[in-house]
């Protein structure tokens, strides 16, 4: 149980499961720190991004392409979404996620609907085959790659917030919104584009993660669980927390399986409880 | 307002009637029984809407309640235990959980608060699966057996109205008393609330232990409604749909729990017979329902009623307006 | 200010007097229209309820009516869909008659929820006067149903699913497993053939449920009673997305051969993912249960599975002419898709039903039960297909290996074991006197 290819193998797979939590929870925590709105859809958001992204792939086999349609059809999908429905509860917390849930039951099942009940996953035409050999050490590269996805994603979105305008904007919003629209700003706009920006990253997810999860009926549950624990955990609104909470849980929850099964079902929500009872706003959230 | 008062009443004294005569109307065995789900939904319902209502804690952990409940009075019905002994472990079930569920939320509040509860709630799910020789996992645990006095599917009906009569009374009253009055004030401004003295915690989880015991009778109820319990009714699913359910009938009002079941319950069970995509339809329902009627139905109409009495525009803010009676906030439309 | 304290207890008097009075007149009469579920009255307004036998009014025979209950949305909506597909198909392709009597069905969506099946196993019975219910899926659905449908002696025909409970320790007079094989049962063979082959060590994985504990239970047996050892067994809880950290568990292993089972859907192609992924697939001998091989995962793999090997009941490359037939019709259907075990187990009911309707007429109730048990086939798309006396099926298992036809992949079987009962060589009693499995319970 302790041997080192085991060991590496468990890490990796640890790493690359929390890089897939990152990118699921990333468009999360970024739509929340700044709107205050939990987007409930956000794991359907995942689940229709990533048939989006399988089809355009099988009939391309270009996952870059599938990614990018991907994105741009959950990012559609939320415009119509914000400007429909939510800004018509624009303020109210508990209307937005509530308006959420019920999207979410829509956009569920109308992909049942359109694409089926089977299970769907990336087409090896579009994946990255092979595998990482290093002595007795045998490791998928795609999932490696899931690795390097979420790490430039994350310094994208890290170097967005502190280094453009567009983030300097997004982080006044988030500290006071009264001030920022005063300026001149007009924060209705700024919401909107966070939303979508939320959902392409949802998209983004669902089709990279076609790869390591089959999207099927249901997944949008069970990813949205996992999104939520992480960013509890990392702290609302923060990008390092998100970061940080993914790859905990990921390695975790890898580990956990292999030593303790007997608690494998209850490993993503240990750290989850001690973080709500001893530091509810997360690790790396803002108090109050 | 006594027209108003007494329009009321006898509005009230009617639905009494009518849930009370609905088996003698020439209905068929499957529609009083599908009844008695709609009623202990409202109920499981009714617990939910005060939390969220009075108390502002919106819970996504009820389900899980009223199934640690129903899985205590099946593991007891397994043991061969007295239907009196079963309703003691059912209950007990319940309310252990239900002082976890307050332990680990009193902290807490708003997005957090339902975060927890939604974990509470996945642990219960997991336990159920896992602790399979208590419960017998996702085969889940048939042949429960209620009362003998109520075997009869019209008599249980008649059971669950009266309990859901009783239920309906008692949450009234507790939101009428000064507690509730409490409560409310904790729900708009914590901080306003212990300045002026309030131990804030102990309301909140008393609110929890009021709401959760509430809950594992519906549990009970439930389990005593279909012999049988099984992992899935501690899923998260139920739970959401406990708030749909109150949503749609209207936070914080006395009868919305039974509207927002109704509509629920009716739309997955009959509905579904002829619709493929039912669950887009409740999802575009609720969707609606938020957007144009966000008081829900019954608090909807309880505003249309109150304009057309007084037949001008109602000054007060729409959340406020949706309860039946004044309550310490907002201005007396009464002349 | 409006008073709320002098009106309330007025109104709440008021109520409480007019709940005593009701109350008390109520509790003295039962409603005239009501049924009661333990009485299996057929309601009035419906004309072709039949618990007598074969008068019917309409002159043909009469109509066998079929209430199916399947997740037709929800999770589990692929299975549910191609349960009811398979039935259907029967009808379709030999018309709704059989032996004169009309079969007429009505379906009902129960999303995976044993609540609503209930409801709708009510429904149908009480509401539209079936006389048969077919289904549900899931086993916690099934065994609520069953329990119902008992009692009030309504015939309960079950096409997929696989708890082992159903015909063993929660069996009664009036449930049948018709289009499958219980946990244990299908997965038995699998460990006898895994010791045939010279392996000595295996190292199982199976989700932490009762599908999984009694699959893995039945292979373990089998494999231990023709000399093997079971080293290991891992249990993964229930849906698991990511198995990387089960594939390195079976790598670290180290057994001859690995014993793999999911309960279809999305965890067959997302093993063998990690599987291919870890680079084990030529290190790694693997053979994998009926579900985790479905036509579903050869469909969202591809040829990357060929030459896999699993067990199941179902084998639609085995050369038949009714699997042949059936394929076809299915193809055409469908897309040219080819049937998994749901579809297959929907139509193997509908063969049974068939084949009962044309030896009886129309039988319905404990009747209907018992003229199955009669029945047997040397040749059904499942094979050669026999009842017990327990009410489950007893017929052919096969060792199945992913090979491509036409261009498309098919479970082509390499080995048969015919005649395989749920016993797995114990004695009824005996067997149903141990416990049931769990993970530390495992035969």
């Amino acid at each position: 149980m302790f041997e080192p290819v085991f060991l590496a193998q468990q890490a990796l797979n640890g790493l690359s499961f929390g890089a897939l939590l990152f990118l699921l929870a990333s468009g999360l925590t970024l739509v929340f720190g700044l709107q205050r709105i939990v987007n409930l859809a956000h794991g359907a958001f995942y689940m229709l991004g990533g048939y989006v992204g399988i089809i355009v792939a099988t009939t391309t086999g270009n996952l870059a392409l599938a990614a990018l349609v991907s994105m741009i059809a959950v990012g559609v999908t939320a415009l119509v979404v914000e400007l429909g429905l939510l800004r018509f509860v624009r303020g109210q917390e508990m209307p937005e996620v509530l308006l959420t849930i019920g999207v979410m039951f829509v956009v569920a099942d109308l992909c049942l609907a359109i694409f089926g009940g089977d299970p769907k996953t990336l087409p090896a035409s579009a994946s990255i085959p092979g595998a990482l050999q290093v002595g007795d050490l045998t490791y998928p590269w795609y999932r490696i790659f899931v690795i390097a996805v979420a790490i430039v994603v994350g310094v994208a979105l890290a170097l967005v917030q502190s280094k453009t305008r567009v983030g300097a904007v997004v982080r006044a919003g988030v500290d006071d919104r009264e001030i920022i629209s005063a300026m001149g700003v007009n924060i209705s706009w700024v919401f909107t584009g966070m939303f979508v920006v939320g959902a392409a990253l949802a998209g983004l997810g669902g089709t990279i993660g076609s790869g390591v999860l089959s999207v099927r009926p249901g997944i949008q549950n069970d990813v949205l669980l996992y999104a939520l624990v992480v960013i509890i955990i990392g702290g609302l609104g923060s990008i390092k927390g998100a970061a940080v909470g993914a790859v905990l849980i990921g390695v975790i929850d890898a580990f956990a399986k292999a030593w303790i099964p007997e608690f494998a079902y209850f490993t993503i929500f240990a750290p989850m409880a001690l973080v709500l009872v001893f530091r509810p706003t997360g690790l790396f959230g803002r108090t109050a | 307002m006594t027209r108003a008062r007494t329009l009321n009443v006898v509005g009230l004294a009617v639905l009494v009637v009518l849930l009370l005569a609905f088996p003698y109307l020439g209905t068929s065995g499957y529609q009083v029984s599908l009844a008695s789900t709609v009623l202990i939904a409202a109920i499981l319902a009714s617990t939910v809407n005060f939390l969220a209502g009075d108390g502002g804690m919106g819970s996504l952990g009820h389900g899980a309640i009223a199934a640690a409940a129903a899985y205590g009075a099946g593991w007891s019905s397994l043991q061969g235990h007295s239907i009196g002994l079963q309703v003691v472990f059912a209950m007990g079930t319940g309310i252990v959980v239900t002082i976890a569920y307050g332990l680990l939320s009193m902290r807490t509040n708003g997005i957090y608060f339902l975060m927890v509860t939604l974990a509470v709630g996945m642990v219960v799910y997991g336990l159920a699966y896992r602790l399979s020789s208590v419960t017998r996992g996702e085969n889940g645990i048939t042949g429960i057996q209620r009362p003998a006095a109520f075997d009869e599917p019209w008599a249980y009906y008649l059971f669950v109205v009266v309990s859901f009569l009783a239920v309906t009374a008692a949450l009234w009253v507790v939101s009428r008393s000064p507690f509730g009055a409490g409560l409310r004030g904790i729900r708009d401004s914590e901080s306003r609330m212990r300045s002026l003295g309030y131990y804030v915690p102990a309301f909140k989880f008393v609110a929890f232990m009021i709401s959760g015991t509430v809950a594992s009778y519906a549990g009970l109820l439930s389990v005593w409604h279909t012999h049988f319990v099984s992992p899935s009714s501690a899923e998260v699913h139920r739970s959401v749909l406990l708030f749909v359910m109150v949503i749609l009938g209207g936070l914080g009002t006395t009868l919305g729990p039974l509207v927002g079941a109704t509509i629920v319950v009716l739309v997955e069970n009959v509905l579904s017979n002829s619709v493929e995509r039912w669950p887009t339809v409740l999802g575009v329902i609720f969707v609606l329902a938020i957007l144009f009627a966000r008081s829900g139905l019954v608090g909807g109409a309880q505003q249309l009623l109150a304009r057309w009495r007084r037949g001008r525009h109602d000054p007060r803010p729409l959340a406020e307006a949706s309860t039946a009676d004044a309550t310490a906030s907002g201005p007396n439309p009464s002349a | 200010m409006k008073s709320t304290t002098t009106s309330a207890p007025r109104r709440r008097g008021a109520l409480a007097a007019l709940g005593a009075v009701a109350a008390l007149a109520l509790a003295a009469c039962a409603p005239a229209s009501s049924s009661d579920p333990t009485t299996p009255a057929p309601e009035p307004s419906q004309g072709e309820t039949s618990s007598q036998g074969a008068e019917e009014p309409s002159g043909d025979g009469g109509t066998l009516k079929v209430g199916y209950i399947s997740p037709i949305t929800g999770n589990f909506a692929i299975a549910g869909q191609e349960m009811v597909d398979g039935w259907n198909l029967y009808w379709e392709i030999n018309g709704t008659e059989a032996g004169g009597v009309t079969v007429e069905t009505i379906v009902e969506d129960d999303a995976g929820n044993p609540e609503l099946s209930l409801t709708k196993a009510r429904k149908l019975v009480e509401s539209d006067g079936v006389d048969v219910v077919v289904g549900p899926l899931l086993a916690n659905t099934a065994l609520a149903t069953a329990a119902y449908t008992s009692s009030v002696g309504i015939p309960n025909l079950h096409p997929v699913a696989a708890a082992d409970d159903l015909t063993q320790r929660e069996a009664n007079d009036l449930t049948l497993r018709t289009g499958s094989m219980s946990g244990s049962q299908m997965n038995y063979p699998g460990g006898q053939w895994a010791a045939e082959e010279g392996h000595k060590t295996a190292v199982t994985l199976c989700p932490d449920y009762a599908f999984g504990w009694e699959s893995c239970a039945g292979f373990k047996q089998g494999f231990e009673a023709n000399g093997g050892e079971v080293t290991s067994q891992i249990w993964y809880p229930n849906g698991t997305s990511d198995f990387a950290t089960y594939v390195s568990q079976i790598q670290a292993a180290g057994a001859d051969i690995a014993f793999v089972v999911t309960a279809g859907g999305a965890p067959g192609p997302d093993f063998l993912r990690s599987f291919m992924g870890l680079g084990l697939t030529d290190s790694q001998e693997l053979l994998m249960n009926c579900c985790a091989m479905d036509q579903a995962t050869l469909r969202a793999l591809g040829d990357e599975v060929l030459g896999f090997k699993s067990i199941s009941y179902w084998a639609e490359g085995r050369e038949s002419p009714v699997v042949t037939e059936f394929n076809e019709a299915y193809g055409e259907r469908f897309e040219g898709k080819i049937p998994s075990a749901n579809v297959a187990g929907g139509y193997m009911t509908a063969s049974l039903v068939a084949k009962v309707l044309e030896a009886n007429g129309l039988v319905t109730g404990a009747d209907l039960v018992t003229a199955i048990g009669d029945v047997s086939f040397d040749d059904s798309v499942l094979g050669a297909v026999s009842w017990d006396e327990f009410n489950n099926t007893v017929g052919s298992v096969y060792i199945r290996e992913v090979q491509e036809r036409d261009g498309k992949l098919y479970n082509v079987p390499i080995k048969e074991y015919p005649a395989v009962d749920q016993w797995l060589g114990l004695d009824p009693t005996e067997s149903m006197a141990r416990e049931t499995y769990s993970q530390s319970f495992q035969g």
